[in-house]
C-alpha cells in the first residue's frame, strides 16, 4: 500500500505542529535523558584519568565529544515502542488504522519522522549547555558532517523497521515483554550506547558488525567524532542500508500474518 | 490510629491481590536478571580497562551494585506507587476519599499501595551485597551490618521525603508525569559511588537529591568505609527532609480543591 | 458467484469462531494452566446470509455480544472470516485492496479518528492526503460536508475542544470526505443528546439521498433505526433472526396487542381483561393476545364508562425485547 509524498509531506505537518504543542514534555523528557550519559562520561572519564589520560583511544574531551552526540542519536532513535501493539489492539485503536488505504508503517514513519524536526531543534540548546560543561573535543571536516546527517537518519529508519517489525510479535503471543526487553539489553551492550565499541573486548568488537545494534546508534556517533575513515563510512552508510532493508522486508513478510491472527476486542 | 499497624494491613491486602498474577513473577524475576546480568557486564567492562574507580575496588563496586538494586527494589516496591497513586488522584480529584479516612492523611497516601513483585530486586541485591560481602574479606561484623541498615533506613525515608514533596506538588502543577521521569535518570546516577562525580555534580546528588545517601552511604557501610560523621549528618539531614516534607504535605492539603472544579 | 452490479454487499454463510482460553481461580488451576490449555469456542457469527443493495439503508439490530459488530467489520476487512463468502462492492473486504478501502467508510460511536490536538479543519487535510483526493474534488466535498453539518465555526478549533456532539459531526464530515460508496455506521449517535441524535440521522439520510451510498448501521436507539431504515436485520448469537422491513417485525414477532383506556371513573380492576401493563388514575394500558383484541375490546366498551379507547402495536423496543429472549424463530 503505497503512499504519496503529498501524505508524508502532511503528516510529518501534523506531527510538528502537534509535537509543538507538547514542548514541555518533550523537553522534560530529554532533560531526564540527559542523566544516562552524563554517567557514562563521569565513569569513563574517571578511568581515563587513572590510566593516565586515554582509555581504548578516548581521551576526556573525546568521551565528552562522544557522549554529547550520543544525546542527539538517542532522540533520534526514538521510534514507535513495540509495546504500542498491545495498547492498539487492546483499546482498538487498531480498527482506525486498519480502515484507511494505507499502510501502518507509512502513517508512522511519517509521524515520527515529523517528530525528529521538533526533537532536533529542541535538542540545539541542551547540546550547547553541554558543551559548555563538559568542553568537547569536536571538530568534524564537511564531509564528516555530510556523512553524518545521513547516517543519522539512516540510523532512525533501521531502528524503526526493526522495532516495527519487532512489535508486531504482540499478535503472536501474550508473553512480549520477554522478547522486547531481551532485545533493549541486547541493544544496550551492544550498540555504543554503554560505551563506545572501541573499549569493547576485541570478539565483540566484531560480532557488532554484524548486528543491526551499532549501524542504528554508534555507527553515527563515530562519524561525526573523526573516528572513521571515509572507506569505514561509506561501508557503514550500506550497512544501515542493508539493515534498513531487513527491516521493511520483515514488516512486509509479517503483516499480512499478523493480522490473520488479529482477533478484533468487543462484540 | 496505629500507624505500623495500618502499614502492615495495608500490605497484606496489597500483597494478597498482587499474589493472583503469578505470571508477573515471572516477568519480574526475568527483568531483574537482565538488569542484573547488564550490571555485572558494565563492571566487568570498567575493570577490563582499570583496577579501581575513584578508590573504589571491584568488589567494592558490585557493593555499591547491590546497593543500588536493593534500594531501587524498596523505592518500587513501596514509594513509587504511592506517589504515583497520589498524582493520579489530586490529577482526578479521587483524593477525597483517602481524606476522609479516620487516619493521618500522610500516612495513608504513603502506605496504602505495594507492588509486591519489585521486591525481587530486593531479594537480588541482597545477594548482590552477599557476592560483595564475600569478595571483599574484610571485616564485615556486627556493626557494619548496623551501620548498613541505618544508612539505608535513613536514605530510604530521604528519598520518600523527596518524592513526596515534589508529588505534593501536583497539588499546585496538575501535570507532574515527567518530573518521574526525571527522578528515575537521576536515581541512575546512584549506580556508582558518589565521588566519582565533579563536585558541583555531587552537591546536587547529595543534598538536592539525596541519591548519595540513599545508595553510596550504605554502601560506603559495607564496605568499611562509613564514618560515624557521614552517619550522624545522614541523620540530620534525614530529619531536615522528613520534616520539611511534612510541612509541605500540610500546605498543600490546605490549598487542595477537587481538580474537577 | 454471480452477482448483479446493483448488489452492494452480498454475503453468504458468514462465519466467525474465536477460541478463548478458559481459565478458573485459584492456584492449582493455574499451576494446571501452565501444562493444558483450555479453551472453548465462541461462534460469534454463525452463519448467516443476506444481500444488499446498492442505495439500500439497512439497520442491524441485536443485543450486545450479538455478532452484529464482529459482521460489520468482517464486510468491512477488519476480520477475517473463519467461513462462508463476503463481498462488498465486488472486493473480497478481506484482502484489504486500495481500491476497496478507498470506497467505504466505517465510523464507530464514541471513537475518535481525528488527531485529537489539532484543528478539524487540518485533520481533513490529512485525511485528503491519505486517501489522496484531487484537490478540487477534496474542496468542493469539504465544502459540502461543513454546510450539511453547519460545522463552520468548529472547523478552526482543536477536535480536544469540541463537545461529544461537536465532534461526532466532524468526525462524521471527515469520514465522508472520500465520497465512500458504502457506509458501516457502528451505534453513530451513543452517548448524544437528541438534538444531535436527530442531525445526524438527517445528515445520513441527505448522504444517502444524494449520493446513493448504501449504508449499514447499527444502533441501540430504535429512534435510528425507525428514521433511517427501511429494512432490519435482527442477529442473535451470531444467527439472522430476521430479515425485512421494520412493520412487518413488529407483525411478526408480536402476539399481543395493547389497548389504551381512558375511563370516566379511577381505579377499577381491570385484571380480568388482560395484563395491565400501567394505570394511571382514569387512564390504563392492557397488553392482550391479537387474536382476543376485538374481543376484549367489546368487552371493555360494554362493560366499564369509557371515554377513550385506542388499540395499537407495542412498542417496537418490548418488540425485540421479545425477539431477543426467544429461542431462535425460523
Amino acid at each position: 500500500m503505497s503512499a504519496s509524498l503529498d501524505f508524508y509531506l502532511t503528516q510529518m505537518k501534523t506531527a510538528i505542529v502537534v509535537q509543538f504543542q507538547y514542548r514541555v514534555a518533550n523537553y522534560f523528557y530529554m532533560i531526564g535523558m540527559i542523566a544516562e550519559p552524563v554517567v557514562y562520561l563521569v565513569v569513563w572519564t574517571t578511568v581515563a584519568r587513572a590510566q593516565g589520560g586515554t582509555v581504548g583511544g578516548y581521551t576526556a574531551e573525546a568521551f565528552a565529544a562522544y557522549y554529547i552526540v550520543w544525546t542527539l542519536v538517542r532522540n533520534m532513535n526514538i521510534v514507535l515502542t513495540p509495546y504500542a501493539w498491545e495498547n492498539r489492539i487492546r483499546q482498538g485503536d487498531l480498527a482506525a488504522e486498519l480502515i484507511r488505504p494505507l499502510h501502518p508503517f507509512h502513517f508512522d514513519l511519517a509521524y515520527f519522522a515529523g517528530w525528529k524536526f521538533v526533537a532536533i531543534v529542541m535538542w540545539l540548546p541542551i547540546a550547547v549547555a553541554l558543551a559548555l560543561i563538559f568542553k568537547p573535543a569536536l571538530d568534524p571536516t564537511a564531509g564528516e558532517a555530510a556523512a553524518f546527517v545521513v547516517a543519522l537518519w539512516g540510523g532512525f529508519f533501521v531502528r524503526f523497521g526493526l522495532l516495527w517489525a519487532l512489535g508486531l510479535v504482540t499478535f503472536f503471543t501474550t508473553r512480549v515483554s520477554a522478547v522486547f526487553e531481551l532485545y533493549f539489553t541486547a541493544e544496550l551492550l551492544l550498540s555504543g550506547r554503554l560505551a563506545p565499541i572501541s573499549l569493547m573486548p576485541q570478539w565483540v568488537q566484531g560480532l557488532v558488525n554484524f548486528l543491526p545494534f551499532k549501524w542504528a546508534f554508534g555507527f553515527p556517533i563515530e562519524v561525526l567524532i573523526g573516528q572513521l575513515t571515509p572507506a569505514q563510512i561509506v561501508t557503514g552508510l550500506l550497512a544501515q542500508a542493508a539493515w534498513s532493508l531487513f527491516g521493511v522486508g520483515l514488516v512486509w513478510l509479517l503483516w499480512r500474518p499478523s493480522l490473520r491472527r488479529f482477533a478484533a476486542v468487543g462484540g | 490510629m496505629n500507624y505500623l499497624r495500618l502499614a502492615w494491613l495495608y500490605l497484606r491486602v496489597g500483597v494478597l491481590n498482587e499474589l493472583q498474577y503469578r505470571a508477573n513473577f515471572f516477568v519480574q524475576l526475568f527483568q531483574s536478571l537482565l538488569a542484573l546480568g547488564t550490571g555485572l557486564v558494565v563492571l566487568g567492562l570498567v575493570f577490563g580497562h582499570t583496577n579501581e574507580l575513584g578508590g573504589w575496588s571491584r568488589a567494592e563496586l558490585l557493593a555499591v551494585m547491590g546497593v543500588h538494586i536493593l534500594m531501587g527494589g524498596l523505592i518500587r516496591t513501596m514509594i513509587q506507587p504511592n506517589m504515583e497513586r497520589l498524582m493520579g488522584d489530586v490529577q482526578r480529584g479521587t483524593l477525597d476519599y483517602a481524606l476522609t479516612k479516620p487516619a493521618d492523611a500522610q500516612v495513608l497516601v504513603s502506605v496504602r499501595e505495594v507492588r509486591i513483585w519489585q521486591s525481587v530486586d530486593v531479594l537480588m541485591g541482597l545477594l548482590v551485597l552477599a557476592a560483595a560481602v564475600l569478595q571483599l574479606q574484610g571485616r564485615f561484623g556486627i556493626w557494619q551490618a548496623l551501620g548498613f541498615l541505618a544508612a539505608l533506613a535513613l536514605g530510604g525515608l530521604m528519598i520518600y521525603s523527596l518524592w513526596l514533596m515534589v508529588t505534593t506538588g501536583a497539588f499546585w502543577v496538575v501535570r507532574m508525569e515527567n518530573i518521574l521521569e526525571l527522578f528515575e535518570g537521576i536515581y541512575h546516577a546512584g549506580r556508582w559511588p558518589v565521588g566519582i562525580y565533579p563536585d558541583w555534580l555531587r552537591t546536587g546528588l547529595t543534598f538536592l537529591v539525596p541519591v548519595a545517601f540513599a545508595v553510596t552511604v550504605p554502601a560506603e557501610a559495607i564496605t568499611g568505609r562509613l564514618t560515624a560523621q557521614t552517619l550522624i549528618g545522614a541523620a540530620a539531614l534525614t530529619a531536615v527532609m522528613m520534616t520539611a516534607a511534612r510541612m509541605v504535605w500540610k500546605f498543600g492539603l490546605r490549598n487542595y480543591t477537587g481538580a474537577s472544579a | 458467484m454471480l452477482i448483479s452490479n446493483t448488489t452492494a454487499i452480498h454475503v453468504r454463510d458468514l462465519r466467525k469462531t474465536y477460541i478463548v482460553p478458559e481459565r478458573e481461580g485459584g492456584l492449582k488451576a493455574a499451576l494446571r494452566s501452565l501444562v493444558q490449555r483450555k479453551s472453548r469456542e465462541v461462534r460469534a457469527v454463525d452463519g448467516i446470509t443476506f444481500e444488499v443493495s446498492r442505495g439500500e439503508v439497512v439497520g442491524f439490530l441485536g443485543p450486545n455480544g450479538a455478532g452484529k459488530t464482529t459482521t460489520l467489520k468482517m464486510l468491512s476487512g477488519l476480520l477475517y472470516p473463519t467461513g462462508g463468502e463476503v463481498s462488498v462492492l465486488g472486493h473480497t473486504p478481506s484482502r484489504r485492496e486500495n481500491d476497496f478501502l478507498r470506497q467505504i467508510t466505517l465510523v464507530m460511536g464514541q471513537r475518535n479518528q481525528l488527531v485529537w490536538d489539532i484543528p478539524a479543519i487540518d485533520s481533513f487535510d490529512l485525511n485528503r492526503a491519505i486517501y489522496r483526493l484531487p484537490a478540487a474534488d477534496y474542496r468542493r466535498m469539504r465544502d459540502e460536508l461543513i454546510e450539511l453539518l453547519d460545522l463552520q465555526e468548529l472547523m478552526r478549533k482543536p477536535v480536544r475542544n469540541l463537545s461529544l456532539g461537536e465532534r461526532m459531526k466532524v468526525e462524521m464530515a471527515a469520514a465522508m470526505l472520500h465520497r465512500p460508496q458504502v457506509l458501516f455506521l457502528d451505534e453513530p449517535t451513543i452517548g448524544l443528546d437528541v438534538t444531535m441524535q436527530r442531525r445526524i440521522r438527517a445528515f445520513v439520510a441527505e448522504y444517502n439521498r444524494r449520493s446513493g451510498a448504501t449504508v449499514l448501521l447499527t444502533s441501540h436507539y430504535m429512534a435510528d433505526v425507525e428514521a433511517l431504515c427501511r429494512r432490519v436485520i435482527v442477529i442473535h448469537h451470531g444467527k439472522l433472526l430476521y430479515d425485512g422491513d421494520l412493520g412487518g417485525l413488529v407483525e411478526r414477532f408480536t402476539a399481543h396487542k395493547t389497548i389504551e383506556v381512558t375511563l370516566g371513573s379511577n381505579a377499577v380492576d381491570l385484571s380480568s381483561y388482560g395484563e395491565v401493563v400501567a394505570q394511571d388514575g382514569e387512564r390504563a394500558t392492557l397488553r392482550v393476545l391479537k387474536a382476543e383484541t376485538s374481543r376484549i375490546t367489546a368487552r371493555l366498551l360494554a362493560d366499564l364508562p369509557v371515554t377513550d379507547l385506542v388499540v395499537e402495536d407495542p412498542p417496537i423496543d418490548d418488540v425485540i425485547e421479545h425477539v431477543f429472549t426467544q429461542e431462535m424463530i425460523r
